[in-house]
Parts: C-alpha cells; sequence; structure tokens
C-alpha cells in the first residue's frame, strides 16, 4: 500500500473540469455515478455500460464492486459524492478487502450537500477522504486540487493494480434537487431502466 | 409435534448449491455461525463479508448485473438497517435476490410473529409492508424452500426473503 497523500487545499476545480479528465479516457468501463455528477456524466459520456444510484445515497461504489468482482476482467469506476460516501464509509473497508484490481473510486469533494441547498459536510475542512481509503487499504489514495494536475496523473493511476480513490476538491454546482410531478402511470425506476441493458453488454 | 433444535449448516449448503447460489455476500450472523464457517472454506461458492447490509444488497446486486447468482445472508437486525438499500436497489432495481436472514433469538415455540423479541416479531410484518414475499425455514425438511425463493425472485424479478428460524448447526 502507498498509502495516502494529503495536502491541505482550499483551490477547486470545477465539476465540469473534473468529468472532462475522465471523460476523455471513457472506453469500456462499467461507470457508476451518483448525484450532481450524474447528469452532466450521462451527457458527455454516457454508454450502454452507465449504472446509476438514485434514491440509495452511498451505494454507488458497493454497487460497482458487485461488478468488478463478477466480471475482474472489467474496468469499474466510480463517481461518488462525499456526503454519499460518508453515509457508507465501511464501504472503504469491504472495498480495500475485496482489493478488485481495476477499480477507481472518484469522490467529488465539493464540502456540501449540494442538491438539499448547499448545507455543510460534517468535518468540512478537516475530513480527507483520500486519508480514509489510504488507511482503510487501498492500494492508491490521491487528493487534487485542480484539474490539471488530476488529469496529468490519471493515466498513470488507471495502471494502478487495486483499488485508487481519487478524492477531486471541486466546486459546489448550486444545482438543486428537482422535483418532478407526479407522474400519472407508475414509472419504472431508473436502475430498473439501466441495469439490464448493462447486464447485456457484459454478456 | 416436536420442533428441530436446529438446521443443520451441511444441509443448508447443499440447498444453497440446489439453488445455484455462486456468492454469498455476507455480514456475520451469530444464528447463521455455522453455516459462514462452512462458507469461508467452501471452495466452490464465493463467501464476500460486507460492513453492512445495505451495502451487502447493493454489492450482490452487481454481481448480478455481472451475471452471478448471489444470496444475501444477514440477521434481523441487519435486515432493519437496510430497509432503504432493500427498497431502493433491490425493490426498485428488480434484482431477483434472495435474503437469507437468521431470526436470532426466536422462541421457536411460537411463529416469529408472536415472539416477545421486537427484532423477531417485526421480520414478517416489515417485508409484508414492502411487498416482499418471505418464507420461513423451521427445520431440515422445510430446506427446498431455498430453491423456491430463488425461482420466485427471478419470476418476480424483485427479493424474496428466507427467515432461518432456527439455529445452524
Amino acid at each position: 500500500m502507498e498509502g495516502a497523500r494529503v495536502t491541505a487545499s482550499t483551490s477547486r476545480m470545477s465539476l465540469d473540469s473534473a468529468l472532462t479528465a475522465l471523460a476523455r479516457r471513457r472506453a469500456e468501463q462499467v461507470v457508476v455515478s451518483t448525484m450532481t455528477a450524474l447528469a452532466p456524466w450521462r451527457e458527455r459520456a454516457g454508454t450502454d455500460r452507465d449504472l446509476v444510484c438514485v434514491g440509495f445515497m452511498g451505494g454507488a461504489s458497493s454497487l460497482g464492486l458487485g461488478v468488478a468482482l463478477a466480471r475482474p476482467d472489467v474496468p469499474v469506476w466510480i463517481i461518488d459524492g462525499d456526503g454519499s460516501l460518508a453515509m457508507q464509509l465501511g464501504s472503504l473497508i469491504t472495498i480495500a478487502h475485496a482489493a478488485p484490481r481495476r477499480f477507481l473510486h472518484v469522490v467529488m469533494h465539493n464540502g456540501v450537500y449540494d442538491t438539499s441547498g448547499a448545507q455543510p459536510l460534517p468535518a468540512e475542512g478537516a475530513v480527507s477522504f483520500a486519508g480514509l481509503a489510504g488507511a482503510a487499504g487501498y492500494a492508491r489514495a490521491v487528493r487534487f486540487d485542480n484539474a490539471e494536475s488530476f488529469d496529468a496523473a490519471l493515466d498513470e493511476l488507471l495502471e494502478v493494480d487495486g483499488p485508487v480513490l481519487a478524492e477531486l476538491m471541486t466546486e459546489a454546482t448550486g444545482a438543486a434537487y428537482r422535483v418532478n410531478p407526479p407522474p400519472d402511470a407508475k414509472p419504472t425506476p431508473v436502475l430498473a431502466q439501466t441495469w439490464p441493458r448493462v447486464a447485456r453488454a457484459l454478456a | 409435534m416436536p420442533l428441530a433444535e436446529s438446521i443443520p449448516a451441511p444441509a443448508l449448503l447443499d440447498a444453497l448449491r440446489a439453488a445455484g447460489v455462486t456468492d454469498v455476500v455476507a455480514v456475520p450472523d451469530t444464528h447463521q455461525r455455522t453455516l459462514i464457517e462452512l462458507l469461508q472454506a467452501d471452495p466452490d461458492i464465493r463467501f464476500i463479508q460486507t460492513t453492512t447490509e445495505d451495502e451487502a444488497i447493493a454489492l450482490a446486486a452487481g454481481l448480478v448485473v455481472g451475471g452471478r447468482r448471489p444470496l444475501v445472508q444477514i440477521q434481523h437486525a441487519g435486515m432493519y438497517a437496510s430497509v432503504n438499500n432493500l427498497r431502493g436497489v433491490a425493490i426498485d432495481g428488480g434484482f431477483p435476490l434472495v435474503l437469507l436472514i437468521g431470526l436470532l433469538g426466536r422462541d421457536p415455540r411460537k411463529p416469529p410473529r408472536e415472539n416477545f423479541d421486537s427484532m423477531v416479531r417485526y421480520a414478517e410484518p416489515l417485508l409484508d409492508a414492502l411487498e416482499v414475499p418471505h418464507v420461513l425455514l423451521d427445520g431440515p425438511a422445510d430446506l427446498p424452500r431455498l430453491a423456491e425463493a430463488a425461482r420466485l425472485a427471478a419470476a418476480r424479478s424483485g427479493p424474496v426473503a428466507v427467515f432461518v428460524g432456527m439455529t445452524t448447526a
């Protein structure tokens, strides 16, 4: 374990620039995205290998770990949120122990619960998700505060044999949760729409 | 009729095989301790341990996406803790998952919902509220219900619970 490299940080990158770096490398990976990153990611880089985590905050990385353990030949990326991961911190231990070999866990650390009104994350300014992942046993865990350094390091991170966590210090988007009008007919939940497509793509 | 005092873990493991289970995703359960010991040493069924039960449900769903046939093994207290992922992943996602749930502390002389222990008493009513089918293993003779539960989960594209009403031995 190379451990976490964490430095004090006040500067932040835009969510858009962080996603751009990832989108440039999008190929055959299964990607699980959640929260404010979900819609812009799917717009710019969505494929039939995208899974979504909506309505079960904190579950993105566990869902992706299952795919990774079923199909170790397929790279899996998680585009997680800081508030989401905080709800399931134990998943860091599970992932480190399971040690999927091609597993990139990106955490968008904007420091707030963006969609619910930008309330601050508990311990914001002190907590380090890279530090937590490194202590849990991830093969590599690194914090980035600008998109250029993340972009420059990403190819090498994708070659690491074992789970990697990239904590990206991002700006809040101000994107409020959109409440849709009640449907007239029972809708099919988005996860039920997407996972069979991913399963077919992997079959 | 006297009640069986336990369910033999080797027979339960055979029932998992008969149900086509490839992976068991679990949080340790005192009630099913002997089965866990067998699973940890089993060369065919992969045993994956998580830190929480909602993690176990999401991880098992991911295994399904990747073509595996997992089973989630937890305790009743963990079932209560996992309700949001049971709803948001297993039910809303339409995942054919079997949950093997230990009823630790159950008085076997009574049906679960007549037990004094709240963890036992509310287990079946909770799943009724969530419209999740469930069956009870009250002894070795009930073990074929596990394969039936797996078939039902596949047919309804959703979770089915199997309560382990006796300690495994």
